[in-house]
């Protein structure tokens, strides 16, 4: 096990960072459907009005 | 938007994926190797992060200063918020910059901290925009809290021109470009193979989509604030 991690160092290294950064890229998406909403909401809302 | 929002993901993986996983050897043989760049050898990866993020941080920052110019000169409060939403991203790569800063400094200079003109420019930086969110913060009225943080942000812009540009280049230090260092790094010394400097260059540009999208993001979210009132 030691010599797998020590031998594919930076493949580990490559595997973290990208989930990282696929993690931030979900979390952003969906702030973005959110604000979506909102704003259909709201635009709904001031055609009501 | 759309095509900005996917091709930033796109580049930044690829950026990711070119930065990290390409062997390092004495003689490149072919395009997917990068060269050993005497000094730096495996540390030299963190430049296709480190540099973007503090590029986009200065570029946020001017935005920033632009919008609320154009705030003052129009009382248009879209203008205030655009130049909110960018500081609180320029404040974000700024952090960024300093953390990979602060671990490339470790491997390469020895300790997280060396009290370089650049490091500690950069947290008169992160003081000052501070500063500015906390001014924002204090001001209940809406006028008045648009029209004094707007000033600050146009006098917080001109310093970080001054931080950024010129004290660095003014005081010897450890970053390339410092006075009386004949080093210009391997990027504008041009001592580095062209596949680094494609890669670096993609990054940069990568870098600046995803500020794009963050900002855009941003400004609906303090739209949306604004309309629902929200504070």
């Amino acid at each position: 096990m030691i010599d797998f991690l020590e031998q594919n160092q930076l493949f580990i290294v490559l595997t973290l960072v990208l989930l990282i950064w696929f993690g931030i890229l979900i979390y952003l998406r969906t702030i973005e459907n959110k604000i979506v909403k909102l704003e259909q909401a709201l635009k709904k809302q001031k055609g009501n009005n | 938007m759309k095509i900005i929002k996917y091709l930033s993901s796109l580049i930044i993986t690829l950026v990711i994926i070119s930065g990290i996983a390409p062997p390092i050897v004495e003689f490149p043989m072919h395009w997917y190797q990068y060269p050993i760049i005497p000094g730096l050898e495996d540390k030299f990866r963190n430049i296709f992060f480190h540099v973007p993020t503090a590029w986009v941080s200065t570029i946020a920052f001017l935005v920033s200063t632009y919008y609320s110019f154009k705030y003052l000169t129009s009382k248009n409060d879209l203008y205030d918020i655009k130049a909110e939403s960018s500081a609180s991203i320029g404040l974000l790569f700024s952090l960024l910059a300093t953390v990979t800063g602060a671990l490339w400094a470790k491997f390469n200079w020895g300790s997280f901290w060396n009290w370089d003109p650049r490091q500690v420019s950069i947290v008169f930086l992160l003081i000052i925009y501070f500063a500015y969110f906390l001014l924002r913060s204090s001001i209940k009225n809406e006028i008045s809290k648009n029209n004094i943080s707007a000033v600050y942000n146009i006098i917080a812009g001109i310093s970080s021109i001054f931080f950024t540009f010129i004290l660095p280049r003014m005081l010897t230090g450890l970053h390339p470009g410092a006075k009386g260092g004949k080093d210009l790094g391997p990027i504008l010394g041009g001592s580095i193979s062209g596949n680094i400097m494609v890669t670096f260059f993609v990054s940069l540009l990568g870098f600046t989509l995803f500020y794009l999208w963050l900002l855009n993001l941003r400004t609906r979210t303090g739209i949306l604030m604004k309309e629902l009132k929200y504070d």
